[in-house]
């Protein structure tokens, strides 16, 4: 107890003195916590405090806010090529940097990361592991990342586990994410390693292999994206699959939208906590979890989170949408971090009232509503979002997930481009009713299921082939 | 031999004095101390179980607290300690008492403390008042630091490895360089004075706080690991090897200072014993429970819930309209 005081107090001095974290430090204090549970069975009351913060003071919140943005940009300034240049340009000066100023900084794209990743390499550190977009969304940029990075997240990643009971060391995770999303595996790898936990990593197997994996080696946890836990209930649905065939506790998902339609199937079919996550590779380690009234909670430990009005870039207003900027903090991020960057994440502001979730200290906005460049811009104000598509979609009484469509704008009117199959039994009356139910007034056209496929890429796709799954083409068949 | 006959009572008076003084502070500590452990649950910080490591460092810090006070001027002294048994009071007691109560009582006992260490020692006779008050806080100290040890994860194991290493500290300290001489000699009468103690004429028993800190810490973790059935054993322990071997100890082997304050190595009867106990207590009953364990066992008395409060009784109108029958 007294040694974990010291270590504790190591590692708030590196957060206040802005200095890389001890990753050793880190590690031990993984093993606190599993030593506090073992113990106690929970840990103390102030727990929340330690992985949320005492954010609910916005004076607290802006003063912590600052010191992070200032103490990030200074060592941009000096060891980011990109970053001085774009500082400069700006006429700002890092070490007196404040919430306002930092307007005066454009954001940064994903183009200038696929153009000129170079210049985002800080000149004090080595490279360890590059990790890749999935390209779902446009051309991948390819994110260096340090050693020292990719032992601080994790423990980080392990910390916060702990403490909120998400990963305890009887827990089994299966990692079913492309085994090219190298960041991702090596997290949840080296998470389940500080933590004691097993780990499966699978990647995009063919849908029944990976049933099989969670139902026969009781895996407590899955951590994958929408598409592919649509392809794992419409799997285990055909097969007859129900709760009591698995052992899980949680399924993490993240990096599409979720329709609340597929969670609930998901729920309902492996008996599991379903969470949307908000996940980047550019801008990991902050992340987005859900709370229980539905918003979208960052973490502000590690990072500052704007949102920018679509049109004029500034804050946006209550009620608005916005894109989600995101500034990690040093020493958060190290190899090439990111200032301002605008994920072009959209989310809806929330109303202007106090919350009443089980995280409303934390400042929250609705789930992620799809890309920016997804929106349909039906009038000056009029927006269709790829969320009320998905959502409508997969709400289908036939349960088409995942969800493939393409939906474009012909004069003022959207047209939603879908597989036949996803409307099967019900006339057009239906199907224009179940659309107008959820607010969208459009035109259908409908296509072969093969074709549907090409209609919208989904990280489902990025399949990986095993020789289980190929048929024999040497041998008996009897 | 004795200069001044008359201001020395006999050796066997020193030692039953030393033994009913340490027998009533060993038992008022480590009984006090179940009672809260039993009833009353600390706030822990959200990371953290107490380790053996953590036995090392308070072993670390009683190893330089002699120097302490040999090196630390009067005001500083006097201020460390005060600052050490507020903290200990206000995170013992704050579950208990509102923060008015609690902030007015711990000033009260340490202040009154603080006045009578410097204005009530001029004679004998209240120094029994002296006495009693200065017990009284370090008596609510030791329960209060206990729990705190305890419910943060202590284990028997690590109260007996620390009783152990006391019982070396002790015995070098007080039979090869006699350090602890020297600081009951220099410090009995300041305020603050860590150990309880009283006086009777020109005697005066005193049993220090580490030990009792170690009475209690076994008792508890002993109840705390393996339950009801080996409180009597503890207690036991601490009564024959905390309070009789050194209490007495002086009747059979002539280490017994002849001043009139005593000073007695009590954990060199008591550690290996604790050690000794914990051991069997291992190889006969298993591992110790955890506080998890513990906290979910009858060990624990929780507060009988209250019946629901009736609903107050409204006065009836005058004029009731008459019930309808009911109709089956």
């Amino acid at each position: 107890m007294l040694e974990t005081g010291v270590r504790q107090f190591r590692m708030a001095m590196g957060m206040v003195w802005g200095r890389r974290l001890s990753t050793r430090n880190l590690g031990r204090l993984v093993d606190d916590a599993i030593a506090t549970l073992e113990e106690f069975g929970e840990p103390g009351a102030d727990a929340g405090n330690v992985i949320d913060g005492p954010f609910s003071d916005p004076a607290v919140r802006k003063d912590f806010a600052t010191r992070g943005v200032r103490r990030t940009a200074k060592r941009l300034a000096s060891q980011s090529p990109f970053y001085a240049r774009r500082f400069a340009a700006a006429g700002v000066r890092p070490d007196k940097l404040d919430l306002e100023g930092m307007r005066a900084i454009p954001v940064t794209l994903k183009r200038d990361l696929v153009e000129r990743p170079d210049d985002f390499q800080c000149a004090d550190v080595a490279r360890y592991l590059a990790t890749r977009t999935t390209g779902t969304t446009g051309r991948p940029a390819e994110i260096w990342l340090s050693r020292y990075e990719m032992e601080l997240w994790p423990a980080l990643g392990a910390i916060s586990g702990l403490i909120r009971g998400e990963l305890m060391p009887d827990d089994m995770l299966q990692v079913n994410v492309s085994s090219r999303a190298t960041g991702s595996v090596h997290l949840n790898t080296a998470g389940c390693r500080l933590v004691g936990a097993a780990c499966r990593v699978l990647g995009i197997v063919p849908p029944d292999e990976a049933l099989d994996s969670l139902a026969e080696r009781g895996a407590t946890q899955l951590a994958t994206v929408p598409s592919y836990l649509a392809e794992l209930e419409v799997a285990a649905r055909r097969r007859g699959m129900s709760p009591k065939d698995f052992r899980l506790r949680r399924i993490d998902v993240g990096g599409e939208i979720l329709s609340t339609s597929l969670a609930r199937g998901a729920r309902e079919t492996f008996g599991a906590e379903v969470r949307d996550l908000f996940a980047m590779t550019e801008v990991i380690p902050v992340i987005g979890r859900p709370c229980g009234d539905g918003h979208l909670h960052f973490d502000l430990n590690t990072g500052l989170v704007e949102y920018l009005d679509l049109d004029t870039g500034e804050p946006a207003e209550p009620g608005a949408l916005a894109t989600v900027v995101v500034t990690p903090y040093f020493p958060y991020r190290d190899c090439m971090p990111v200032f301002r960057y605008d994920t072009r994440d959209v989310v809806r502001c929330l109303p202007a009232e106090p919350l009443t979730c089980e995280v409303a200290g934390v400042p929250g906005t609705g789930l992620i509503e799809g890309k920016a460049d997804q929106l349909l811009r039906l009038g000056p104000t009029e927006v269709v979002t790829p969320r009320q598509l998905v959502e409508a979609i997969e709400a289908l009484p036939t349960r088409p997930w995942p969800a493939r469509f393409r939906a474009t704008v012909h004069n003022g009117r959207v047209r939603l481009t879908m597989a036949v199959s996803a409307i099967a039994d019900l006339d057009e009356a239906e199907v224009a009713r179940h659309f107008a139910d959820r607010g969208l007034d459009l035109d259908l056209a409908l296509v072969g299921d093969e074709e549907a496929i090409a209609l919208r890429p989904l990280r489902s796709d990025l399949h990986e082939t095993t020789f289980a799954a190929r048929p024999a083409l040497i041998g008996s068949l009897t | 031999m004795n200069l001044h006959p008359e201001l020395h009572s006999s050796q066997l008076f020193l030692s039953l004095f030393q033994l009913v003084v340490t027998i009533i502070g060993a038992m008022l500590a480590s009984l006090g101390a179940l009672y809260y452990l039993r009833r009353v649950r600390l706030d822990r910080p959200a990371l953290g179980r107490f380790n053996g490591r953590d036995v090392i460092i308070l072993f670390t810090f009683l190893g330089i607290l002699p120097g302490l006070y040999l090196l630390l001027p009067h005001w500083a002294l006097i201020s460390l300690l005060a600052l050490t048994f507020i903290v200990a009071l206000s995170i013992g007691y704050r579950p208990l008492l509102t923060p008015t109560q609690l902030w007015v009582g711990i000033g009260l006992l340490i202040g009154a403390d603080l006045w009578m260490g410097q204005h009530m020692i001029n004679d004998v006779f209240p120094w029994q008042f002296v006495w009693a008050e200065n017990s009284l806080v370090m008596l609510l100290a030791v329960i209060a630091v206990a729990n705190l040890y305890i419910q943060g994860g202590m284990q028997l194991k690590h109260v007996a490895m620390f009783a152990l290493g006391l019982a070396f500290y002790d015995a070098v300290v007080t039979l090869v360089f006699p350090l602890s001489s020297l600081l009951l000699r220099e410090f009995v009468n300041y305020p603050l004075f860590p150990a309880m103690g009283m006086r009777i004429g020109f005697d005066e028993a005193i049993v220090g706080l580490g030990d009792l800190l170690v009475y209690a810490g076994f008792t508890l973790a002993a109840f705390k690991g393996y339950g009801r059935r080996v409180l009597p054993l503890a207690l036991t322990l601490v009564i024959v090897f905390g309070a009789i071997l050194p209490s007495t100890s002086g009747l059979l082997i002539n280490y017994i200072d002849s001043r009139a304050d005593v000073v007695i190595p009590a954990q060199t009867w008591f550690g290996p014993a604790a050690l000794i106990t914990y051991l069997w207590l291992r190889r006969r009953y298993g591992r110790e429970r955890t506080m998890k364990e513990f906290l979910a066992s009858n060990d624990v008395l929780r507060p009988t819930p209250q019946p629901p409060t009736p609903p107050s009784v409204t006065a009836e109108p005058e004029l009731q309209p008459a019930p309808e029958p009911v109709r089956t």
